[in-house]
């Protein structure tokens, strides 16, 4: 990753354009009362794995909710598969069951009344299938998520990833058009998240069946999405894919949301299509090119976000003109894979991501690099 | 109020059909007899009319000169209120937070007495400690040759005595409920922090369960307003009148007066409502989200030496409450005549032959009563289940008010209430008066706000997600409450029913105006036949309508292991 240039990922670039599949448009929807989606719209391609990120209260699972048909929107419209399935406009509200859709709940929502067999052929004996073929299904998504010896245990005397295997094959038994999933790994246990999110990507690449995954945890939206939607107090803050987002956040709430960024901030010395130029304390920062001007902090100053994995720290000064500086280390915590620094630089301090295979003493002084093109210059948040 | 499982609705939003439609019905069987028990009270004409032909306030100067009902039934109900709390706390503490030996037999044990019910509760003390005649005194004259009399039940002290034994299961049932609700790492925090036993217990469980036993104290206080059998039993030979007696003896006079009636009626209302605002007011903002919907496993203290003292108070009370009133009642049943004797070889079960058989009037209420359990717990769950879906599964606004209206009931005396209702059938231009009918609906809207406490415990457990992902997967709202909500409802709708079937079995209050010669039940019928003597068959009577409700309480331990919920 240290070695990786901005915008060099050209196989994510290199995607085809998707048919839109789900439209959400101009939707709006309160959640006990209090608004909780403020008019928001964005398009689902087909087959597209796209994930709605945000912190609890952002209006992620509301908007999901509508899609599903579980909630009711104030004013908006959605369409899925060209279809109209609710419009304020139009008075237009298709029930939940008649979307085509299904859902992972983030309580998985096993029917502790039924078994195995029984929660995952339910949404095909609702649609009124042959006795032979239900069997036949459900047998094959057991298959696929590796539950078939469960088939007619009774759902009560599962662990909680085998209920979340039984509800991902009661999602793609009925073929659904698209497969909304609420936080579905948010009950499991850190090992077997990691886990099943692996587990899931391959189910994934197998159905190929569009996704709408609903998480605050941004590890599973960038391990699991072509896109992602980053979500704030009901609006959309950023549309990406995962490592666009990543790399070059638009605001301050992105690049401290998703990964671990310094903020640097700074009054602008000069702004060019070639980039910008920001005096942070005693350091001229020269950062990655923005075409339009940031909006800049209650202070009147412009900030730009560093990852911590970006900067580079050397005992001797490298090579190119900009953005070297000499500093201090102040403080160093090992995690084992990683190790943290705290830096002392003309900046301020700055917190920097480095490896085991070259330490750096507290007290040490050293040279630090923060590449032009790892500055990026983002928004200030509104409050 | 009492109960409440929704917060205060913060945005208007419009009020749906279904809400509408149950206001309208709420309002007509909770308001209208209110609306004619309130208009009786002021009424000065004819005391006969339903609807008051002249207002003033003369009831109420005549209810002056008996001012003394008012105040027995205040003395009565807030001392057996206070007892019967007290009672249940201990009892509760032993059995839900100390390592006892067979707690769960003692716990079903305990809660045994609330099904059997106060009537029967009364005539077995009755025949236990009365001056003259009652088994204790009889033993103590046989072993001491005294003749003076060492417990007198028809006192003042022996009906709150009773009162208290026989609600104490609910307050128990209650308070357990909310020991068993309390997260114990709150007492255990106490603990690490240094504090002793009884400091924890001061500062921490009794204010965590302070809003519990404040809501069981209010509900045995109003329940204990509207209590009849006891006082009528107990209070009849030494001229004691409280509330509910003096408005029975006002409807039965030569001419019945139902104006002062409804007068001590509206009178003991407002000292209902009166206790219901003291007890909103003091839980103001202390509604513990601690005490949530989870049950835990509490650590049970070791109580070491002090376990046999325990299990000594539990065992005392299952004594006094259930084993001494049964057993005296069952012997009483095999006598021949109403002098008791316990030798065997006298024993008859001609008893059992003349009541079921016999004698068509007990015939006929054995028989009604069932098909009134029956029906009162079917329409009354239905009613309940359909009241919790709207109020917790339904958008708009009115859901509130729905929910405190059908707890309404709950804040009125059940004799008081049961002779407003009276009104209301006679009101009504259905010619109802005098069937079994009539009956149905007094017991289902007395019952119901039990009804919709144990049914909305049982749905807003329920996960919605459980529901919601039928919906998504193609189950239409009727498939997905056929094939998901009501199978995973069941258990708890059963437990309902089968509750309400056990209290509408035994119940007195809310039928002893309603019942009649056509339509005969149990609960009158065994206090017109306790009124007219023959206490053997009297017995054989109760000991009927005590089997028919063991039978419901093994029903309710089959289907639920965690007994009667409340």
């Amino acid at each position: 990753m240290l070695m990786h240039e901005a915008g060099a990922d050209t196989k994510e670039d290199s995607m085809p354009e998707r048919r839109v599949f789900i439209r959400v448009t101009n939707l709006e929807a309160s959640y006990h009362g209090k608004p909780a989606v403020r008019g928001i719209s964005f398009d689902v391609g087909e087959g597209e794995q796209l994930s709605l990120l945000g912190p609890s209260g952002c209006g992620k699972t509301t908007t999901l909710r509508c899609i599903a048909g579980l909630e009711k929107p104030t004013a908006g419209e959605i369409a899925i598969d060209g279809r109209i399935v609710y419009s304020a406009e139009h008075n237009i509200d298709v029930p939940s069951e008649r979307r085509m859709l299904s859902m992972v709940f983030q309580s998985y929502a096993i029917w502790p009344h039924m078994t195995v067999f029984e929660n995952v052929a339910y949404g095909l004996r609702v649609r009124r299938t042959h006795a032979e073929a239900v069997r036949a299904r459900v047998t094959e998504v057991l298959r696929m998520v590796g539950m078939e010896s469960y088939i007619d245990q009774p759902a009560t005397n599962l662990s909680g990833g085998q209920q979340q295997r039984v509800a991902l094959a009661r999602s793609y038994a009925s073929l659904p058009k698209a497969l909304l999933l609420d936080e579905p790994l948010s009950n499991l246990d850190a090992r077997l998240r990691v886990h099943m999110r692996q587990e899931l990507k391959r189910l994934q690449r197998e159905s190929r069946i569009t996704n709408l995954y609903v998480t605050h945890d941004q590890e599973e939206a960038m391990a699991l999405s072509d896109r992602i939607i980053v979500m704030r107090d009901g609006l959309i803050e950023q549309v990406g894919r995962p490592l666009e987002i990543y790399d070059t956040p638009r605001s301050r709430f992105v690049a401290d949301f998703i990964g671990a960024a310094n903020i640097l901030a700074g009054h602008a010395l000069e702004h060019r299509p070639s980039g910008a130029t920001l005096s942070v304390g005693g350091a001229r920062l020269a950062c990655a090119p923005r075409e339009d001007m940031p909006i800049p902090d209650a202070d009147g100053n412009y900030l730009a976000a560093v990852r911590t994995v970006y900067p580079e720290l050397r005992r001797e000064r490298g090579d190119g003109a900009d953005n070297w500086w000499p500093g201090t280390v102040r403080e160093r915590i090992l995690l084992g894979d990683i190790v943290n620094y705290v830096l002392e630089w003309p900046g301020g301090t700055l917190r920097v991501h480095g490896f085991p295979h070259t330490l750096f003493c507290e007290g040490e002084s050293v040279w630090v690099h923060i590449p032009a093109g790892r500055a990026i210059l983002i928004d200030a948040d509104g409050d | 109020m009492l109960f409440r499982s929704l917060a205060r609705p913060t945005r208007r939003e419009p009020i749906s059909l279904p809400s509408l439609v149950l206001l309208g019905v709420l309002l007509l069987v909770i308001g209208y007899p209110l609306l004619l028990l309130a208009g009786m009270a002021f009424n000065v004409g004819d005391a006969q009319a339903l609807v008051p032909t002249q207002l003033g306030f003369a009831n109420f100067v005549r209810l002056l000169r008996h001012l003394e009902w008012v105040r027995n039934t205040l003395l009565v109900s807030a001392a057996g209120s206070v007892i019967g709390t007290a009672l249940a706390v201990v009892l509760a503490w032993i059995l839900y937070r100390t390592s006892v030996p067979g707690r769960a037999l003692l716990e079903l044990l305990v809660t045994i007495p609330y099904p059997i019910g106060p009537l029967v509760g009364a005539l077995a003390w009755s025949e236990l400690a009365s001056p003259r005649g009652g088994l204790i005194n009889s033993l103590f004259h046989a072993l001491t040759g005294s003749h003076a009399s060492l417990v007198n039940v028809y006192s003042v002290p022996g009906i709150v005595f009773v009162m208290a034994l026989f609600e104490t299961p609910v307050a128990f049932l209650m308070i357990g409920a909310a020991m068993r609700r309390m997260d114990p790492t709150l007492e255990e925090c106490s603990a690490v922090m240094g504090a002793g036993r009884l400091a924890t217990a001061l500062r921490v469980t009794v204010p965590l369960m302070a809003p519990a036993i404040l809501s069981a104290w209010l509900f045995l206080f109003i329940s204990m307003m509207g209590a009849f059998a006891i006082p009528t039993i107990l209070g009849a030979n030494s001229r004691f009148y409280v509330a509910t007696t003096a408005i029975y003896m006002l409807f039965e006079g030569y001419p019945p007066q139902y104006p002062l009636a409804a007068a001590v009626g509206l009178v003991l209302i407002v000292f209902a409502a009166a206790a219901v605002w003291f007890y909103t007011r003091a839980l103001r903002g202390k509604s513990y989200a601690v005490v949530g919907g989870r049950t835990y496993k509490p650590r049970l203290i070791d109580m070491g030496r002090w376990t046999p003292v325990l299990l000594a108070v539990v065992y005392a009370y299952i004594l006094v409450a259930l084993v001494l009133p049964l057993g005296t009642l069952v012997i009483a049943s095999l006598q021949r005549n109403s002098n008791l004797t316990f030798s065997a070889a006298s024993w008859t079960l001609h008893n059992y032959r003349y009541v079921l058989f016999e004698f068509p009037t007990t015939r006929q209420a054995v028989v009604n009563s069932l098909l009134l359990g029956v029906g009162t717990g079917t329409a009354g769950t239905a009613l309940a289940f359909i009241l919790a879906w709207v109020i917790h599964r339904s958008r708009g606004s009115g859901r509130f008010a729905l929910e405190q209206l059908a707890m309404l009931p709950q804040s009125l005396p059940r004799l008081i209430f049961a002779a407003a209702l009276l009104w209301m059938i006679l009101a009504l231009p259905l010619k109802l008066y005098g069937t079994l009918f009539a009956v149905l609906i007094a017991y289902i809207i007395v019952f119901l706000p039990l009804a919709y406490r144990s049914i909305t415990g049982v749905v807003v457990q329920l996960d919605r997600s459980l529901e919601e992902a039928g919906r998504v997967l193609g189950g239409s709202w009727l498939a997905v409450m056929r094939t998901i909500t009501l199978p995973l409802l069941s258990p708890g709708l059963l437990a309902a029913w089968v509750l309400l079937f056990m209290i509408s079995v035994r119940e007195v209050s809310a039928s002893i105006f309603l019942a009649g010669p056509g339509a005969q039940v149990l609960g009158p019928a065994i206090f017109n036949f306790w009124d007219s003597g023959g206490l053997p068959q009297v017995s054989a009577l109760v000991v009927v309508q005590t089997i028919i409700i063991f039978a419901a309480l093994i029903v309710i331990r089959a289907v639920s292991k965690k007994g009667v919920a409340l």
